[in-house]
């Protein structure tokens, strides 16, 4: 196991509480919390936080204590966590811990602004809705991030068959065209939720 | 960069399974459908718009674009462009089953027929108009028998009858689905027939194959684990490895190889349906495409591929020797629509998943749309998927997460 290493990670008083509260629960003052980025994806960034004993550490983990207890990263997640915030959450729907991570804020969480973000959507207003409204659909920026391109499809769109056609065979040959710099197009439609396809998948 | 040319149905379930592999092979890809894509006026040599009846027109029409934009495959997604993609692979020169190999195939008749010719293995069958005398018909056919309309596919319209008064029913009914717009399509096609068979006991099983040189080379064996038995005869749950004997596996798969040398499939996506009763292996049909609707998920492959990139590989002239099917067991199960009506909710989708084993849940018809259970229906209401250990584990699964499915549907 490393040195204890400076705090990187912020934990907020309840999210620490919680910690230090099941720590007594369990009467065990040895216990860690490891985190770890499950899933570094900008479209659905997970987390996994558990509590682990010391025999679960390793050598290449890094470790710090600021809070009353050890907190236990390995190395590339400790990297993709540098200033995230740890807070502990109850609501109706959901209870646990919530990790605010600006290395990996979801797609749509920053403005939709700047110059190559206008020239996206000028080319998509001016090009491809147009087009892809004769089948009821409609096509959103959500995000442009380090040259790719997040698009939402909606209308006639959503689950619509031929969605990944259109997409790859029309939205992206006409962004690509028309703004050159871009190096990929996602798209984070839920397809699943779609109510009204221009065509429904049956073959 | 080489072109490769997808023929897709305007209803596939598999557009951005073939695009997302060719893409993944670095290939160009354009896109041929009947039907008009959105954005198809602003992005020349993205798609073309083609007949799935009309053969000649539609090859014409490939042939044209291919002068400028030189293509290396043309691979139909489904059965329907089938015959299209065989005629312009062969005016072009490219890896394809022979046409008349695909005319055979695609029609049950006359792939019945070609393999009664050559000796093969063959069930009484016979073959009727459906504006034939019924009473006459069901007088010649062998008691239990299926009847299958040969405009149809995925078991749509495929009745059985035990008795002569069952057979007038299942005609009757038969004709009535032959009426609706997406048969008569179809049956305008030279297909308004009926193949009537003997029914053939035992379990069902599937094939997934690419014939290669005229070798098919297997890629999975699909056990079908729910019996049927019919009336009708509803796919549920596809697993593979075949929980089967060995000795049974090679009887399949020797029984698709000499199918395939039969109809002259040479090069493309095969998938035969046989039923086994006991140690014995009797051919269903073998059809010159891959797995319908969203069941090729279940396919994976070592080094890490999907179904429709071996496809396209092949297509492309690239070896597909070295790839074979990862360990573990996979699983579908095609989702039943359970009666007529507006679909208006499916509740326990979270539940479902929560099943160990099961990988996924697609749910493909929107809620509000009207549902049609079989014969007449020709879609389901989604797909789950599983991925464990074992065979056993998988069907467990699929079981339990389907059991958790609550499916409501308002009757109209």
């Amino acid at each position: 196991m490393s040195d204890k290493a400076k705090p990187t990670v912020e934990f907020t008083n309840l999210a620490r509480d919680t910690v230090l509260r099941f720590m007594k629960a369990q009467g065990d003052d040895s216990l860690a919390v490891r985190i770890q980025v499950a899933s570094p994806s900008p479209l659905d960034p997970r987390y996994e936080i558990t509590m682990i004993e010391p025999a679960e550490q390793c050598p290449e983990d890094i470790v710090f204590d600021e809070y009353g207890f050890d907190v236990v990263m390995e190395p590339e997640s400790a990297k993709l966590l540098e200033g995230a915030r740890v807070d502990w959450i109850e609501t109706l729907t959901e209870t646990g811990f919530k990790v605010e991570n600006p290395n990996l804020a979801p797609i749509g969480s920053k403005p939709l602004e700047g110059p190559l973000a206008d020239r996206v959507r000028q080319a998509i207003d001016q090009f491809v809705n147009p087009g892809v409204a004769q089948h009821g659909g409609q096509v959103t920026l959500v995000e442009v991030r380090d040259n790719i391109v997040y698009l939402v499809m909606g209308g006639g769109c959503q689950g619509c068959g031929m969605a990944s056609v259109t997409l790859s065979q029309g939205i992206e040959r006409i962004l690509r065209d028309q703004v050159p710099e871009i190096e990929g197009i996602e798209d984070v439609t839920n397809h699943g939720e779609g109510q009204n396809p221009y065509i429904s998948a049956s073959k | 960069m080489s072109r490769v040319l997808l023929l897709l149905s305007r209803n596939s379930y598999r557009a951005e399974a073939f695009v997302s592999a060719a893409r993944g092979l670095g290939v160009d890809v354009t896109v041929g459908s009947n039907h008009r894509q959105a954005l198809a006026d602003l992005t020349p040599g993205g798609a073309l718009t083609l007949g799935v009846g009309d053969v000649d027109r539609s090859v014409s029409t490939i042939v044209r674009f291919a002068a400028d934009d030189p293509l290396a495959a043309i691979v139909a997604a489904e059965d329907d462009f089938a015959l299209v993609a065989a005629a312009a692979s062969e005016a072009l020169g490219l890896r394809h089953h022979p046409v008349e190999a695909v005319r055979a195939a695609r029609n049950k008749a006359v792939m019945r027929r070609r393999l009664e010719a050559a000796g093969f293995p063959s069930p009484w069958f016979d073959v009727a108009s459906v504006e034939d005398d019924a009473e006459a018909a069901g007088a010649r056919a062998p008691y239990p028998c299926v009847l299958k309309p040969l405009a149809l596919s995925a078991s749509r319209g495929v009745i059985r009858a035990d008795t002569p008064e069952e057979f007038g029913r299942a005609w009757t009914r038969i004709r009535e689905i032959l009426k609706q717009p997406d048969a008569v399509t179809r049956s305008g096609h030279g297909m308004a027939e009926i193949l009537i068979e003997a029914y053939m006991p035992g379990r069902e099983v599937a094939v997934e194959g690419i014939v290669v040189g005229g070798e098919l080379r297997t890629l999975a064996l699909l056990d079908k684990p729910d019996p049927m038995v019919g009336p009708f005869f509803e796919e549920t749950i596809l697993v593979t490895p075949s929980r089967l004997s060995e000795s049974v596996q090679r009887e399949i798969v020797s029984s698709v190889q000499r199918s395939v040398a039969i109809l002259r499939l040479d090069d493309g996506p095969v998938h035969a349906e046989l039923r086994v009763d006991g140690e014995r292996a009797s051919l269903l049909e073998v059809a010159p495409r891959s797995i319908g609707g969203r069941c090729s998920t279940i396919l994976r492959f070592e080094p890490e591929a999907t179904l429709e990139e071996l496809i396209l590989r092949h297509a492309l002239g690239m070896s597909i020797d070295e790839y074979s099917r990862a360990p573990g067991a996979d699983g579908v199960m095609m989702l039943p629509i359970p009666e007529a009506g507006v679909l208006r909710e499916v509740g326990g989708s979270d539940a479902a998943l929560e099943i160990s084993g099961i990988t996924g849940l697609d749910l493909t018809i929107p809620v509000g749309q009207r549902v049609v259970p079989l014969p007449e229906g020709n879609r389901y209401l989604g797909f789950l998927f599983a991925r464990a250990a074992t065979p056993e584990q998988v069907e467990t699964a699929l079981r339990a997460a389907h059991a958790r499915l609550d499916v409501r549907i308002e009757p109209s």
